[in-house]
């Protein structure tokens, strides 16, 4: 079966000029990528700020263009898809409801804009699929004809997936969907998100930095540090076992509501990554609490879903 | 128990039409972390701004009783505060960015607070913050002093403001969502950093957080705030024991654990939203949004005494959690 979103060597750099005189410095966020991502499933981006995940995002949905490598969206080439063409395909859910909507224009017709841009399609009928959209949701018909100042972040979040799932798009790129709202109504959303891929049949490729979130909704998981996918596996065996020593410290940094266990040792150190200076050898290294000498010559391979020297059989001297 | 460093005892403040704490009470005890948990506009932060007499123009501060280290600090004027903060109470907040001033270097900053209490020679001042740099888990201190804000990552920024918070030897330092903003993996570093300071400098810390894995971590008591009220108060280990208010319950049953619910089950929720209160509203203030509001509810609610220092506001008797008396 053609997976919904095929990801093949990509990369992405941006120049960045550091000062008013300085050189020009090369950062390379998404550093040759490749997964694939069945119909139907939930693939959770994890990694900290800075590690290329939602320039990833970006690019899936076509809007950077890859320096290198290409996107297939259910076996499309992605660069040869017009943008009205794209939308239909694959649609956004972004992290802040408060500067994602338009605050000038009533939810109904936040809602209707993709129909509207697609062109041709009756007010009537746009009509019928915003009020069909809106009460999916969870919104009133009275809610439609408000701003979204009137809403509170997540009824903006409701919003938001209403206009994402307008044009009934196959895949739903959510880049941290819940970090701008509180835990009862991310318990909301989250729920609904679920309920709405079950009905709809929908992929999400669902980024945040809350494992305990990505744990709840992904079917497998890929951790990325410095622009690469450092290990990738289904949830369950990704959380049980993990295998890189970055996913287990991202694990261990995860703080469970039980108290008397404290406030973990992750044995990170205070080095911090910095995509404009990625080190040599594997990438981790520097604040890996376990590398090798070797870990900072040898590049890494994929072993069994994660790439580190340090796993069976990689990189034997 | 210590004595009580600061004692709050019916805070409220209003702004405007707008009621943001509602008779809130709680006391932090010398060397004890306090943990205030709630959600946006529950009025946890302002309570703390309330504290430090750093609320806006126009809101409307009263407390039956607000005294830190046995003075009354409802008896003092701006000025007065002015020589307690930063001093004996020191905060630090979410945005360290937004706290620190991008004009002038971390060295100056930090000097600055200590020369302004305890006077002194600038370059004593230096010394001093070079130390507590060091202190604070930051490498090559004396680098650090000359840069800018803009120059350090966050959490090495979060760290430079507990340095600065820590100039004069507080004895409370109020810390307002100081992880928010960072990383996980910075995030539990900037935690241990708090509970060794803690430990070490026997300070009492006043933190004020959405998370509730933050509170289990880290807190000696919690206080549970919803809608300007402390809604449940608990030594921490009893609160995750038994929860009692509904809301604590329902906010339990939100927070995604790994491995607590299974796959493609729906996780606990609370229907509706954080009501806006007016300064004339009575009554429960989550009302609305729980399964075992009645119409009682709506009238004076009573303070609910479960033993072992734990209290919660609400018509249920203690117990009724484990009893299944909520009817």
């Amino acid at each position: 079966m053609t997976p919904a979103i095929e990801v093949r060597n990509l990369r992405r750099t941006f120049r960045v000029r550091s000062g008013l005189f300085g050189e020009d410095k090369q950062i390379v966020a998404v550093d040759d990528v490749s997964f694939s991502l069945p119909t139907g499933g939930v693939l959770g981006l994890v990694g900290e700020s800075g590690c290329g995940k939602s320039t990833l995002a970006r690019v899936i949905l076509g809007l950077l263009p890859p320096s290198a490598g290409e996107v297939l969206v259910e076996g499309q080439r992605l660069s040869t898809l017009d943008r009205r063409a794209r939308a239909r395909l694959i649609q956004p859910v972004f992290q802040d409801p408060f500067a994602s909507l338009n605050p000038r224009r009533r939810i109904r017709d936040i809602v209707a804009m993709p129909l509207v841009a697609q062109g041709g399609i009756p007010s009537r009928q746009i009509a019928g699929r915003v009020a069909e959209m809106l009460a999916r949701v969870g919104l009133s018909a009275e809610q439609g004809e408000r701003f979204p100042a009137q809403l509170s972040g997540g009824q903006r979040q409701r919003v938001a997936i209403a206009r994402a799932l307008v044009l009934r798009p196959r895949i739903v790129i959510c880049d941290e969907p819940t970090s701008a709202l509180d835990v009862s109504v991310q318990a909301q959303i989250l729920n609904l998100l679920a309920e709405l891929r079950r009905d709809l049949n929908l992929t999400y490729l669902f980024i945040s930095h809350n494992l305990a979130v990505v744990e709840h909704v992904a079917s497998d998981v890929a951790v990325m540090y410095l622009g690469r996918i450092v290990e990738r596996n289904v949830a369950g065996t990704l959380f049980r076992a993990p295998k890189h020593p970055y996913t287990k410290a991202l694990l261990a940094s995860v703080l469970t509501p039980e108290p008397g266990l404290g406030v973990p040792d992750v044995g990170l150190g205070d080095v911090l990554p910095d995509p404009a200076n990625i080190p040599p050898g594997c990438r981790f290294h520097p604040r890996c609490p376990v590398a090798q000498p070797r870990c900072a010559t040898q590049t890494p391979l994929a072993v069994a879903g994660a790439e580190c020297l340090l796993l069976e059989g990689a990189g034997t001297p | 128990m210590s004595e009580a460093l600061l004692d709050i005892q019916g805070l409220r403040v209003e702004f405007g039409d707008t009621a943001a704490v509602r008779g809130a009470s709680f006391t932090v005890a010398r060397g004890e972390t306090h943990c205030i948990v709630g959600e946006s506009g529950c009025g946890k932060s302002v309570s703390a701004l309330a504290v430090m007499g750093l609320l806006a123009r126009g809101a409307r501060r009263s407390a039956d009783c607000l005294t830190f280290a046995g003075k009354d600090l409802l008896a003092r004027n701006e000025q007065q505060m002015s020589l307690l903060r930063g001093d004996r109470m020191a905060m630090i907040f979410q945005e360290p960015m937004t706290s620190l001033n991008p004009a002038y270097t971390v060295g100056s900053q930090m000097a600055e607070v200590f020369t302004r209490h305890r006077g002194g020679s600038r370059h004593a001042a230096l010394d001093r913050a070079a130390a507590l740099l060091g202190r604070v888990g930051i490498t090559a201190p004396g680098m650090r002093l000359g840069q800018f804000p803009h120059q350090l990552s966050g959490g090495l920024r979060q760290r430079v403001m507990i340095a600065m918070a820590l100039m004069c030897d507080p004895e409370l330092l109020i810390a307002d969502e100081p992880t928010t903003a960072l990383d996980v993996t910075v995030q539990v570093q900037i935690l241990r950093l708090l509970a060794e300071l803690q430990r070490d400098l026997g300070l009492a810390i006043l933190l004020i957080t959405h998370d509730l894995g933050i509170v289990a971590r880290i807190a000696d008591r919690v206080s549970v705030m919803y809608a300007g009220e402390v809604v449940e108060s608990a030594p921490t280990a009893t609160l995750f024991a038994d929860p009692s208010h509904p809301y604590t319950r329902g906010l339990l049953d939100c927070v995604p654990v790994p491995g607590k619910v299974k796959p493609g089950d729906a996780l606990g929720s609370i229907p509706g939203t954080v009501p806006r209160i007016r300064p004339s509203f009575a009554g429960c203030g989550f009302r609305d949004r729980c399964t075992h509001a009645a119409p009682v509810c709506a009238g004076t609610v009573p303070r609910q005494h479960a033993g072992n220092a734990h209290e919660f506001l609400c018509r249920l008797p203690p117990g009724w959690a484990a009893t299944g008396q909520a009817a």
